[in-house]
């Protein structure tokens, strides 16, 4: 009996290595830069707007794209501008961004609102494997053009980023700010010893634990990974377990919480801009979806995106509501 | 195949399995966690089952209520466990950070089929030699242990066996809180995109799966004294 | 909370159990009524098409193992295994087939599933006694008319009791779908979980075991109907 549960047990092996060999990195729980985790798939109310002013009728669309906050937003404005634009436009968000782009190179994913590192981050990776030299930089128009052949390669056109960036950021408590007189990461240098709450992958990370310890010397003693900008790396940071915690740019609960950034006064963080990709065949058959999302692309910045995400993070509504509004008043629908 | 080949590389390379975020660490907290959440489970649902089941008393509900503890999503219970004042997130002796949490969250994920099993185990045996046992002057004590537990032993086991591959498998989850476990290896390398890494996470959760089942097996053994004579 | 410039007006009509963000929050029950019940109807349908195909599953796989008992290891071990994989990568494995599809998840939860019920076919149909297959063998009953007419029935308690489990299990693991962006309340609750809602929590949970409630007391019905002869039932 125990001898033929072996026999099992390496059946067992051999069946894992045939997942590992299906090309796709495995994984649990929700991928640490989606902590938000799942989509409010096809949101029936979303697509209110429909081409009532005669608007030609054009092909099926489907986006695709993570489900954390800031994305399901973008997801939405997408929708509905494409939608505006006479497109049948579906919409499935998943957790991770291997799901959507394996289905993107098959073409059974057209569009995705996207960001430049990470996007250029991930191909890297899959291209070049796990130990590949990081391809992006603070300077976004060199990141572009890194990512623009492995796009290519994987059957991806990335459309014009937008001005609005989302990178990775640290924040420390109101109180810890005032009486350490921090400000910026320099600043927390000087502090001494720290523990820093952050996504699973922060530890080697050059825009994370590795860059803070060697271009800004902060002496991070532990890295306790609940999540990039998740409810948890918020808690443990303002019940003070740890004193420092990661989040994005345009993280709009922070001043709620009494939390405050701390400037990147070096320029540790890649170029994370809010950039659409789209299928290469699905834009050469339909060329017009280049113009409406590159026009809202132009139209988006930051500090919108901020106050984006706070209209659902905290005044909680309606992702499609929050787009549709924003859409409206800058005349984009 | 590299992939199995770098995985098990990652597997073997002793560095990798020392440390407070090593292998041996994590491993010894799952085993600790499933042994644990086990160990209350059949504590605090067997004598439950196997009394309602005996009595005929309180099973609809006892099966009930742990069944429908199922339909909470594992993580959810976790997080907000992991979450809320009384129990939160704090080391937990040799569990771990969230060691609590993730003990109870497994707890409770473990009762269902300990709980569904020993009661029907109990109810299912022929009434017919239930009946002949009483009409033998047999006391109710008497008839439980030596007529309906024996023969409803297999079925009771199994539960208890399920119960075990379902919470070490489950186990991994208490990673989504930072918590214990062979789950931060797997979390860690998806994280970070090292694929042999998650590998060998993954190959570790099943290896111990089938070892604990095949552990479960003998005490299985052991513990029906029927098997033998049935086969 | 002081808002950001230019969402003022929304900003007044905010319920404050949203502002506070309590658990109990009935204005979120009727504000996102539609969202709710779309999700909830995606889980009722994904989670019953799950187990009836797990079902279709293991029913020869237990025959098979209770044939032959080598492949009792092998099956039992499979399906152990099976449930050892992290959904993200079974899904992974069937994507390139199904693509963003409930089809993935159904597949997958249905393998999920066979753990448990092979398990319990496998324990049901041992638990027949000898005497009763013998007798009925000697009275000229055939294979398939001595499983279907006298092992099936009586094993029918036991193996109602794994259905039961697999059935709430898989309520709650029909969540895991959201990876692929068919997940039911799942894609509610893990996004209410990235951005701490608790109102929305609160509601796919409960849904969740409202429903898993539901199942489960529709399959005590049907046990009923299908053995009235046992205990298990008519004590019920």
């Amino acid at each position: 009996m125990m001898f033929g549960r072996l026999t099992v047990a390496l059946s067992a092996a051999a069946l894992l290595t045939l997942t590992a060999c299906g090309g796709d990195p495995l994984e649990e729980e929700p991928s640490p830069d989606s902590d938000a985790g799942a989509s409010s798939e096809n949101d029936p109310t979303s697509d209110g707007t429909e081409t009532s002013d005669g608007t030609e009728e054009k092909g099926a669309l489907t986006i695709s794209g993570q489900s954390f906050t800031e994305a399901v937003v973008m997801a939405e404005m997408y929708e509905q501008v494409l939608d505006g634009a006479g497109y049948d436009v579906t919409t499935k968000l998943v957790e991770t961004r291997d799901v959507y782009v394996q289905q993107m190179s098959d073409g059974k994913v057209d569009v995705v609102p996207d960001y430049l590192a990470g996007m250029a981050d991930y191909l890297n990776t899959l291209e070049n494997g796990e130990d590949a030299e990081p391809i992006t930089s603070n300077d976004a128009a060199a990141s572009l053009e890194a990512l623009k052949p492995l796009a290519d390669a994987a059957g991806i056109t990335m459309l014009e980023p937008s001005g609005a960036t989302s990178q990775n950021a640290f924040f420390v408590t109101q109180d810890f700010a005032e009486e350490n007189s921090v400000s910026t990461l320099s600043d927390l240098a000087e502090v001494g010893p720290v523990k820093l709450a952050a996504a699973p992958d922060c530890v080697g990370r050059d825009d994370c634990e590795k860059g803070l310890k060697e271009v800004y010397g902060i002496d991070i003693t532990e890295v306790v990974p609940l999540g990039y900008g998740s409810a948890q790396t918020k808690d443990a940071v303002i019940s003070g377990e740890v004193e420092v915690g990661q989040t994005g740019t345009t993280d709009g609960t922070l001043e709620a919480q009494e939390l405050v950034l701390l400037e990147d006064d070096q320029g540790i963080q890649p170029a994370q801009n809010l950039v659409p990709a789209v299928n290469t065949e699905f834009l050469s058959d339909n060329p017009d979806v280049e113009e409406v999302l590159n026009e809202l692309s132009a139209t988006l910045t930051t500090e919108d995106l901020g106050q984006l995400n706070a209209q659902v993070d905290v005044e909680r509504m309606e992702a499609s509501e929050v787009a549709q509004t924003y859409l409206e008043d800058k005349g984009l629908i | 195949m590299t992939m199995m080949v770098d995985a098990f590389d990652y597997l073997f390379d002793g560095a990798n399995w020392s440390g407070s975020q090593g292998i041996g660490v994590f491993l010894v907290q799952q085993l600790l966690l499933t042994v644990t959440a086990l160990g209350i489970a059949v504590i605090l649902g067997l004598p439950l089952a196997l009394w309602a089941g005996h009595t005929g008393k309180g099973g609809f509900l006892a099966i009930n209520l742990s069944n429908v503890g199922r339909a909470v999503p594992v993580f959810a219970v976790l997080l907000v466990l992991a979450l809320s004042d009384p129990i939160g997130s704090e080391q937990f002796g040799p569990y771990g950070r969230a060691g609590l949490a993730t003990l109870i969250a497994l707890v409770l994920f473990a009762l269902p089929p300990i709980i569904t099993n020993a009661y029907v185990g109990i109810r299912e045996v022929d009434q017919d030699i239930v009946e002949a046992s009483r009409g033998m002057g047999m006391s109710g004590v008497g008839m439980f242990r030596q007529i309906e537990l024996p023969l409803a032993m297999p079925v009771i086991v199994a539960g208890v066996r399920l119960a075990l591959v379902q919470v070490w498998a489950t186990a991994t989850i208490a990673a989504l809180v930072a918590g214990p476990g062979l789950g931060r290896i797997i979390t860690r390398g998806f994280a970070n995109e090292r694929t042999s890494e998650v590998v060998a996470g993954a190959i570790l959760v099943a290896l111990g799966a089938l070892l604990l089942e095949g552990l479960a097996v003998l005490v299985e053994r052991r513990l029906d004294p029927l098997r033998v004579a049935r086969q | 909370m002081t808002l950001l410039p230019g969402s003022a007006p929304r900003a007044a009509e905010t319920p404050q159990c949203y502002i506070d963000n309590s658990w109990w929050c009935p204005p979120y029950w009727s504000d996102r009524q539609e969202l709710l019940t779309d999700a909830l109807v995606q889980h009722i349908w994904i989670t019953i098409a799950s187990v009836a195909l797990g079902l279709v599953l293991a029913f020869p796989l237990a025959l098979l193992a209770r044939r032959f008992d080598r492949l009792e290891t092998l099956v039992v071990g499979g399906t152990t295994i099976i449930y050892t994989i992290p959904s993200l990568a079974l899904f992974s494995l069937l994507l390139p087939a199904t693509g963003l599809s409930a089809n993935t998840v159904i597949i997958g939860l249905a393998l999920y599933s066979l753990t448990i019920l092979v398990r319990s076919l496998l324990v049901g149909l041992r638990g027949v006694s000898d005497d009763v297959r013998e007798s009925a063998v000697g009275n000229g009953y055939g294979m398939s008319r001595l499983l279907f007419t006298i092992e099936l029935p009586l094993a029918l308690p036991v193996i109602m009791a794994g259905l039961r489990v697999a059935t709430v299990s898989t309520v709650a693991l029909v969540t895991v779908g959201s990876i692929v962006s068919y997940g039911g309340l799942g894609n509610l609750l893990l996004q209410a979980v990235g951005n701490q809602f608790k109102a929305q929590i609160l509601a796919a949970s409960v849904l969740c075991v409202l429903l898993a409630i539901v199942l489960d007391l529709l399959l005590v019905v049907v046990q009923r109907m299908v053995t009235p002869w046992t205990r298990t039932g008519a004590s019920v």
